[in-house]
């Protein structure tokens, strides 16, 4: 049950700081004009209200970024991040021609943003924030991948806009890296991107390249049933579960129900990644998300599969808290993730 | 000028950076101009503001952050309560600038009945940072559980200043990258422009005939290699002392005629502006437009008919073109007003015409556009702007008398469309990368979205034109000086204009616009109350509005205070633009 929503409010004004209840309401509120009862979305004033930042190639605390064009029919678009080393007068473009490193594997990872499938970019400013944190902290390049939403591009188009742009980053020369010379890949997304992760590395197993790890944040799972945590948590922190109903209605084929397994993998429609090399994988966990129950099942079904996975259990984290870091989840998280991309050695 | 000899060419360099920085050591000042980077997301926010909130985009000052959070808890009360009011919400009401997020959540509470939100004098349930406890607490967001065992940062985080090594040396990408030859030829140019920078004209003169020899085993149809070919000219050119090609203001007009149709950078400039200006004309009687390069007119039908449909009638509209004389004795611009007015009389509005015949915008004078007290005024510059930025020193730039000029005419709105891109840097070597960059993306932009010829290619010529001015011309002659908004910002800010926010419907129309090129890759952005036409997300060209701030200086036009303190545009409906691609009058 929903619940009063000044109590709801109050809850959440509780766990988060103020500076991170305010982007997360204001996104909220954005979200709500945006969404439409027969299921089209408003995405003009989508792009409106997304706050976006241009590349840049001049590095900013260590980081340059540009964007490229993968595939022209589509445009689908990816923005690459690399790190730039201490000594930048040295650094020049001919840099670009040479891959990461001859002798030390370094990190590659494919981002792939939040925003339940329908809203954010690429270049949103949240996501090119964290994306650039990640560079700091993983000392590797990221390529954030801004694949189609939804209601306008349903299932599987950001699925095949992620591998498309996972097939890119393979065959970049100057992302190759390690006396092996090659791409050392990790797939990483925040709730929808999660989901995204999720099914690349699927696609990226059965077809046998190689990812070194997948990070999920949160991701966006569900299914048919409603859990426990959907239920005493709807409206609590942030979430409610109709909105999630209807960004399912807006990804999915039309018709389907939330147990088609782009939803939920693991369920009765899921299928067995028993033999599969599928890659190691870190289940973050937000203890106030309303989809708990469902990652926790994820987390299970990869374990039932016989697939590596360790899970973050943040619990009194809300969705978002890796936005700002003004929190010690969002520490706790990065320290995670960079002992996560360390080569074996 | 030719900077032939090394000497010279230092000598001219240094000069042109001198005049460039003592025109921009005056725009440096103040506000948080930048130096390199051209979009305010990682600039140093100003003290007050949440850091971390700006990080994300919005600029909320650290004071507000209760009073914002109590109005976003209001709002989505009031939308629980009531669900009818998304609707009017999402598509009737106009949004402005979502970065100001306190101004934002205010206009949309005051869109709502007061009676759907509860009562002010309720609790938030936040701590009150004006009570004792929270001033114990040190006025901060009260700290719970999850405090962070990590040093808390304060809400206004300082980005950490970042050393600049001083040749630091741009990178210029472009897709290029995918193309061995691409990044050897892109390596070459920065190597040349570098030696140009440096004055070693004899290593530039051969490095320019290396690209020359690497072009002939290059693809120069398109992409990389037919960029870098205008590049190379213009190097080339440079060199040899002979700046940008004469033209003829009779083919600088087909030029840009084509240019017009083959993609949609001037025809979103336009359209904007057009909006903008007609939602600042409304319920006025007499109006006049200032077209600061009339060209053939483009712009004006689709305002004449917009106007005719206005709901109370049109205005009397006045039109002043300023344009190059005409060398043959013909009167150009006059016979623009007459094909404009014969428009104007087909559709019921009365309409008057004048030309202002002047080879420099700097040669115009206020007295010559006969403002009179009682219209609404309208200054409509398309890419005009920046070419005031340059001069021969030790005169100043002309845009220091012109803005002021302007604003003694007490416009309605200013419009104004500018290149963003910051081809103005002292350096020649950052000039010309930024260039390269910008250019690379525009033609990309031609390539990808314009088959049709000869359209491309008289539109490629235009351009190249430009580049041959910002790489091969210095001093007043180099009058491609484009800038980037923030620039513009300040520049406008401090010659007595605020900003006009361009709202949620103006992006809309925009947008709607940029359907009719089928091409994927076109897209509109909101910056701040701006809108900016991008490629595949790179900001290419940026529309704005400004009005005169409030003053209470007599003017001569005889006004005393400005009475308008809103800085938003009507919301009273207006007359949707219809989009014209088949301009009624003939272009020979």
């Amino acid at each position: 049950m929903a619940g009063d929503n000044e109590v709801n409010a109050n809850e959440s004004k509780r766990v988060v700081p103020l500076n991170t209840w305010v982007l997360i309401s204001n996104f909220r509120l954005a979200y709500n004009l945006l969404r439409r009862p027969d299921g089209t979305f408003n995405r003009d004033l989508a792009e409106f209200l997304d706050r976006k930042v241009p590349a840049n190639t001049i590095p900013v605390d260590g980081v340059l970024s540009f964007d490229h064009v993968v595939d022209r029919p589509t445009g689908l678009l990816n923005r690459v991040y690399l790190p730039v080393p201490h000594d930048a007068s040295q650094w020049g473009f001919e840099e670009l021609e040479k891959p990461l490193s001859t002798t030390e594997a370094v990190p590659v990872i494919l981002f792939f943003h939040g925003g339940s499938f329908s809203h954010s970019s690429a270049n949103s400013a949240i996501y090119d924030t964290f994306c650039r944190r990640l560079v700091g902290l993983c000392k590797g390049a990221v390529v954030s991948v801004n694949y189609r939403r939804s209601p306008e591009h349903r299932y599987p188009c950001a699925n095949d806009d992620g591998w498309a742009a996972l097939k890119w980053v393979k065959s970049r020369p100057w992302l190759m890296s390690g006396k092996d010379s090659k791409v050392h890949v990790y797939l990483a997304g925040d709730s929808s991107g999660g989901n995204i992760a999720h099914h690349v590395a699927v696609r990226a197993a059965e077809a046998e390249v190689e990812i070194l790890g997948n990070i999920l944040l949160h991701p966006l799972f569900g299914g048919q049933e409603r859990t426990e945590s959907e239920k005493r948590l709807d409206g609590k922190y942030f979430v409610k579960i109709e909105e999630r109903d209807w960004y399912w209605r807006a990804y999915l084929p039309e018709g389907e129900d939330r147990d088609h397994p782009a939803c939920n993998p693991f369920g009765p429609r899921g299928r067995s990644l028993e033999g599969l090399k599928f890659p190691k994988s870190l289940i973050v966990v937000a203890g106030l998300d309303i989809l708990q129950d469902w990652q926790i099942a994820y987390v299970e079904g990869l374990k039932r599969n016989g697939q590596e996975v360790k899970l973050l259990y943040l619990k009194q984290a809300t969705i978002g808290f890796y936005f700002l870091p003004n929190n010690e989840h969002f520490y706790c998280l990065m320290e995670e993730i960079k002992n996560f991309v360390k080569p074996n050695c | 000028m030719g900077p032939f000899d090394p000497s010279a060419a230092a000598a001219a360099a240094a000069a042109a950076a001198a005049a460039a920085s003592s025109s921009s050591s005056s725009s440096c000042s103040g506000g948080s101009a930048p130096k390199r980077h051209h979009h305010h997301h990682h600039h140093h926010p100003p003290p007050d503001l949440d850091g971390l909130l700006a990080g994300a985009g919005y600029k909320v000052r650290s004071s507000e952050l209760h009073h914002v959070a109590q109005r976003l808890e209001r709002l989505e009360t009031a939308l629980v309560n009531s669900a009818a009011h998304i609707p009017h919400l999402a598509s009737d009401a106009v949004h402005y600038n979502p970065s100001d997020l306190a101004s934002w959540v205010d206009s949309m509470l005051s869109e709502l009945p007061s009676s759907s939100f509860s009562s002010p004098c309720l609790p938030s349930g936040f701590p009150d940072p004006y009570s004792p406890a929270a001033a114990a607490l040190g006025g901060g967001w009260v700290d719970h559980p999850s405090c962070s065992p990590h040093p808390q940062p304060h809400q206004n985080v300082v980005v950490p200043q970042q050393p600049q090594p001083q040749q630091q040396q741009q990178l210029t990408v472009v897709t290029a990258l995918e193309e061995d030859s691409g990044i050897q030829l892109v390596h070459a140019l920065m190597t040349c422009a570098e030696s140009v920078q440096r004055g070693d004209a004899s290593l530039a003169g051969s490095l320019v005939e290396e690209m020359r020899a690497l072009l002939t085993r290059v693809d120069t149809s398109r992409g990389i290699g037919k960029v870098a070919g205008y590049f190379i000219d213009a190097l080339g050119r440079r060199l040899l002392g002979l700046g940008s090609a004469p033209a003829s203001a009779f083919e600088n007009e087909v030029l840009y005629h084509h240019f017009y149709e083959a993609c949609p950078y001037l025809k979103f400039a336009h359209f904007t502006a057009n909006q903008a200006i007609l939602e600042a004309f409304d319920g006025h009687d007499c109006v006049h437009v200032i077209d600061f390069n009339l060209m053939h007119g483009l712009q004006w039908p689709a305002l004449i008919q917009a106007l005719a449909l206005r709901p109370r009638g049109p205005p009397l509209l006045r039109l002043t073109g300023i344009g190059p004389p005409s060398p043959d004795g013909r009167d150009v611009l006059r016979e623009i007003g007459l094909r404009l007015a014969e428009l104007a009389r087909s559709v019921n509005v009365r309409f008057a015409f004048r030309g202002v015949a002047a080879s420099r915008l700097e040669d115009v004078k206020p007295w010559m556009l006969q403002v009179s007290p009682k219209e609404a005024v309208a200054v409509n510059s398309i890419m005009q702007l920046h070419r005031l930025l340059g001069s021969d020193p030790p005169r100043d730039p002309p845009i220091g008398s012109v803005l002021p000029w302007i604003r003694s005419l007490n416009p309605k709105i200013m419009t104004v469309a500018e290149q963003e891109a910051n081809h103005n840097r002292p350096g020649f070597l950052d000039r010309f990368t930024e260039a390269l960059y910008y250019y690379s993306t525009l033609f990309d932009s031609l390539e990808a979205a314009c088959p049709v010829q000869p359209d491309k290619a008289l539109a490629e010529m235009y351009l190249q034109r430009e580049i041959c001015n910002i790489v091969g011309c210095e001093g007043a002659a180099r009058v491609e000086r484009h800038e980037p908004l923030d620039r513009w910002r300040a520049r406008l800010g401090r010659a007595g204009f605020r900003p006009l926010h361009l709202g949620s419907n103006a992006f809309k129309q925009a947008s709607m616009l940029l359907t009719l090129f089928s091409t994927e890759g076109y897209s509109v952005e909101e910056n701040e109350g701006c809108l900016t036409l991008c490629w595949h997300s790179r900001p290419l060209i940026a529309a704005s509005a400004w009005q005169a701030a409030p003053t209470v200086v007599n003017s001569p036009a005889g006004v005393i205070n400005h009475d308008d303190n809103n800085n938003q545009l009507s919301c009273s409906p207006v007359p949707m633009l219809s989009i014209e691609t088949d301009i009624p009058s003939s272009i020979q």
